[in-house]
């Protein structure tokens, strides 16, 4: 598939930018019809390339009995939900059996995996660095929240073709924007994986990355601290992996080192960046507290007003102030902040435009389905219901995402001027828009959440 | 839209109340109105000595016959016929098997089903003081008294009403209950039948019931306390409990069915050619009955076999799931999508072997490996994980106090496991096949409802001629002449 015989629709979906001729604002001016057209295109294209190629993918047809594509909706039975990243038994991180997880991954990606070394490995961590270094995978893996950690299989190309257009969008064609990372700096999670795709395509290169604190966010850490958490809601102790105590002095220093690495944090930035365009991004939580410690040292306006300040991911569990919004503005300087809806098993940040819209990426196909029955509903007009992409940039997985997210979907064109379909502000997690008020004496998930949070002194 | 809904009324100390009405969600699309609570509520908050004396002096073979009349009442019952109707969109099950349930409710009112309750507390301490002659000397008498109770149902079984409803008339308390939204109907149904029955009766003017949203703290405030309450009962959800344990303290106590889960242990003679089709046939009562809704419901089901038997018992139950009789167990009626899409998952993993669940009639996951699918916890719809393991107990690793019950196959190995699985919290072993029918003059979650349902007063004293100095400190006997 050299780029001098890829159909039109394979270039779209393989690298959006390089088919827009590098003019990302094009992307989203496309018309309603011709958008489209192009994604079922690449759609089908997908679909065809995958079929036989990827295990879960075939198995899901044979569930469903869709075996052909013939309109965007009808690829709303062949949708993974989260499950599917993580449908693994969980005893194999226990039993450390990272050679038959690979077998599963395997599974999930049709990247070769047969170079890896998995079953020398006696950590997620080790695990999943042997797969950056010896294949094409950038296995993106989930924080924590019932006991269990998702593996999402995106890939090196992927991960690019995606920031080559935050690039675009930051950089616009000028020069390395400085990137300030306000966490640890290395890590294998969603969010984290995102500063070595930023030093790449924003920053130009590790020296224009500002982090907080060099260390590694460990996969095994977040693993286990999820586990305590889950265990604690069931009143239970984690037995902790032997392996994992031995390094329990490493981690500890880190998080020590972390947790007083704000306020020197922002001295620094304000030493090395003051009044310099920097990017920042992160979830809204990270920023408010970066904030409020630069605010804390009568830090104002550090940076320049055209600064690009990216909040997304929601809170995070955190309480926020009313006025975080008001004190990111001021501590940063910048006029605006560019909110932006990302998610682990899609390859984008979609960007909120002026009139307070997330607008779809044009490589990721958006469908609304009906929280009681799953059927997709109209793509037309504005749409309530349960959130389902297709990450038409996804090669070597399945780019089919049902969400757990009450979203609320516009299909028209939006106001600011551009045609892509917006998601409204304001989206909220299914599970949280139930009943509270249904008793029932059997024992659930969300009952132990209910239970956590109590205990914890939360909601 | 506010005419259309579904009117429930609330009912204070044996007096209906019809309105003025506010409309509440509930689930879906099914909304409903109650009796205002802000008006409701401040009502349900005060003592009323005069009837708890009216209470105290009723006889107890009276309270009896009463239980029985109402009971024989609650056979075509007509409150009860429109509480069927109503429920349809509100309730855990379809209104066939909600019917199902009511048809259930007369057995708990029998005279041989409410003197079992009374035998679990003591007909003596009911109807007299029963003397004890102590070693240090003393009389005790002791005598249960009825309690006013604040009870926070569950809305997944008709049943926990009307256990309610005898517990609180046996033991001579007096009830508030507050009721779930996915069933706002039963108790006042069995409530508006007292009413019919014995306008006035002190029993019927000892049971309030009104619904309003749990958690809401300005008219909680004011109804939980000890001037108002000696116990609050919940039942079920954390949500539910969360609520309340900021109002408990000195005088007020809570009392709680927690949220649980049950599993199923077999041994290996569950697979044995001549076993196995009566296996299936229990193992998918205790899954299917009800649909599933309760805590008593199988889940997870432990089994000393390897996959491919786990495979073929996974059919069988399957099978058998279809042809549990509708007035038992039905298919859910609507599909649970997030189970749906778990199934969906499960059956790309590679780990796990699901049979059915494609539509909504219920299904079988085998796990390959010995560990139950993640979110065994929502299991519902007739939805059953089977885990091969090794040995039966192995399959105490996964089961602590959150476990209810426990249905075993064969008996030789309940009663080894009656002994063990309790040191893990396990509060229940019963015959495969009988998980679902709890028997309310049993102990229930480690407890004995009945007698926590009551002031235990104690009334002492000493023969005649003693010094009480004697009791109050005994070596004053030896120093003494």
């Amino acid at each position: 598939m050299s780029s001098q015989t890829a159909t039109t629709e394979e270039l779209f979906a393989d690298d959006p930018l390089a088919w827009a001729g590098g003019d990302y604002r094009a992307l989203h001016r496309l018309g309603q019809t011709e958008l489209a057209d192009l994604q079922l295109a690449a759609l089908r294209r997908r679909f065809a390339d995958l079929r036989g190629e990827l295990v879960v993918l075939d198995a899901m047809v044979a569930d469903t009995g869709v075996e052909a594509v013939e309109t965007l909706g009808d690829v709303v039975p062949l949708l993974f939900s989260p499950e599917v990243y993580k449908s693994y038994p969980a005893s194999l991180l226990r039993r450390k059996r990272f050679d038959v997880l690979t077998g599963w991954l395997g599974r999930l990606t049709t990247v070769d995996l047969s170079g890896a070394g998995a079953a020398a490995a006696t950590s997620i961590d080790d695990w999943l660095a042997d797969l950056d270094a010896s294949t094409d995978l950038r296995v993106q893996h989930s924080s924590v929240t019932s006991g269990t950690m998702s593996f999402v299989p995106h890939t090196h190309t992927e991960v690019d073709a995606m920031f080559s257009v935050v690039g675009a969008r930051v950089r616009g064609g000028g020069d390395p924007v400085p990137v300030v990372w306000p966490m640890i700096r290395e890590g294998r999670s969603g969010i984290m994986r995102c500063a070595d795709a930023l030093a790449e395509h924003v920053a130009g290169g590790e020296a224009g990355v500002h982090a907080m604190h060099p260390g590694r966010m460990s996969a095994d850490v977040m693993l286990l601290a999820g586990q305590i958490a889950a265990a604690r809601a069931r009143g239970e102790d984690v037995a902790a992996d032997p392996g994992l105590l031995a390094r329990r002095e490493e981690f500890e220093t880190l998080r020590r080192e972390s947790e007083a690495a704000m306020p020197g944090f922002v001295e620094r930035l304000a030493d090395t960046l003051r009044g310099q365009r920097v990017y920042l991004m992160n979830t809204w939580n990270t920023l408010h507290q970066l904030a409020s410690t630069g605010l804390d040292r009568d830090l104002h306006g550090l940076f320049a007003a055209d600064s690009l300040i990216e909040p997304g991911g929601g809170t995070k569990g955190a309480h926020m102030p009313g006025d975080w919004q008001d004190r990111v503005l001021r501590f940063t300087g910048a006029e605006r902040l560019q909110h932006i809806y990302a998610m682990t098993e899609t390859t984008a940040l979609h960007p909120m435009c002026g009139e307070g819209r997330y607008h779809l990426e044009p490589w990721t196909v958006a469908f609304v389905l009906d929280p009681a029955t799953d059927e997709p509903l109209p793509r037309t007009g504005t749409q309530t219901g349960r959130g389902a992409f297709f990450d038409l940039l996804a090669r070597t997985h399945w780019g089919g995402f049902r969400s757990e997210d009450l979203v609320t979907v516009a299909y028209e064109p939006c106001a600011c001027g551009r045609s892509t379909p917006q998601v409204h502000d304001g989206i909220r997690r299914l599970k949280d828009v139930g009943d509270v008020d249904k008793i029932n004496c059997a024992a659930t998930d969300s009952a132990h959440r209910a239970a956590l949070d109590h205990l914890s002194g939360g909601s | 839209m506010a005419l259309m809904a579904l009117a429930v009324p609330a009912v204070v100390r044996g007096e209906l109340v019809e309105g003025p009405l506010v409309e509440f969600g509930g689930r879906g699309e099914t909304g409903f109105a109650v009796a205002d609570p802000a008006a409701v509520v401040p009502r349900l908050g005060t003592r009323n000595l005069a009837l708890s004396r009216e209470l105290a002096a009723l006889d107890l073979d009276d309270i009896l016959d009463y239980l029985a009349e109402l009971g024989a009442r609650l056979v075509d019952n007509g409150h009860l016929d429109e509480a069927v109707e109503q429920s349809a969109g509100l309730a855990d099950t379809p209104p066939g098997l909600v019917r199902s349930n009511y048809r259930l409710l007369p057995g708990l009112f029998t005279r041989e089903a409410t003197e079992e309750v009374v035998a679990a507390i003591g007909r003596d301490v009911l109807t007299g003081w029963p003397e004890r002659r102590m070693a240090d000397g003393r009389t005790g008498a002791v005598r249960a008294f009825g309690v006013r109770s604040a009870h926070i149902i569950a809305g997944n079984s008709p049943l926990i009403a009307a256990m309610t409803l005898v517990r609180t008339a046996v033991t001579r308390g007096e009830a508030v209950v507050k009721t779930p939204s996915n069933d706002p109907l039963t108790m006042v149904a069995l409530a508006r039948t007292m009413i019919d029955m014995a306008p006035g009766h002190p029993l019927t003017r000892a049971v309030s019931v009104a619904y309003w949203k749990g958690g809401d703290e300005a008219l909680e405030r004011r109804l939980y306390h000890p001037a108002a309450f000696d116990k609050i009962v919940a039942w079920g959800g954390m949500a539910s409990v969360k609520h309340v344990t900021r109002y408990l303290g000195p005088g007020l106590e809570l009392v709680t069915f927690d949220p649980k889960q049950s599993a199923t242990v077999l041994g290996p003679e569950a697979f044995e050619p001549d076993a196995l089709d009566d296996v299936a046939r229990r193992l998918a009562l205790d899954v299917g009955a009800f649909n599933q809704v309760g805590c008593v419901n199988a889940r997870v089901v432990y089994a000393v076999c390897d996959t491919g038997a786990a495979q073929d018992l996974a059919r069988r139950v399957h099978a058998e799931l279809q042809a549990l009789p509708p007035t038992v167990s039905t298919p859910a009626g609507r599909v649970d999508t997030e189970l749906r899409a778990r199934l969906r998952a499960l059956r790309t993993s590679g780990f796990h072997t699901v049979v059915g669940g494609r539509a909504d009639e219920g299904a079988v996951i085998v796990s390959h490996l010995d560990e139950p699918v993640d979110f065994a916890g929502s299991l519902a719809g007739r939805v059953a994980n089977i885990v091969p393991v090794e040995t039966a107990e192995d399959a105490a690793r996964h089961l602590d106090a959150a476990t209810q019950t426990v249905g075993v196959y064969p008996a030789a190995l309940r009663h080894r496991l009656r002994e063990v699985l309790p040191l893990v919290g396990v509060q229940r072993t019963v015959e495969l096949g009988c998980a679902v029918s709890v028997h309310p003059a049993l102990p229930q979650d480690g407890f004995e409802p009945a007698r926590r349902l009551v002031r235990w007063v104690t009334d002492e004293h000493l023969p005649a001629g003693s010094d009480p100095l004697d009791i109050v400190f005994p070596p004053h006997r030896e120093e003494s002449p």
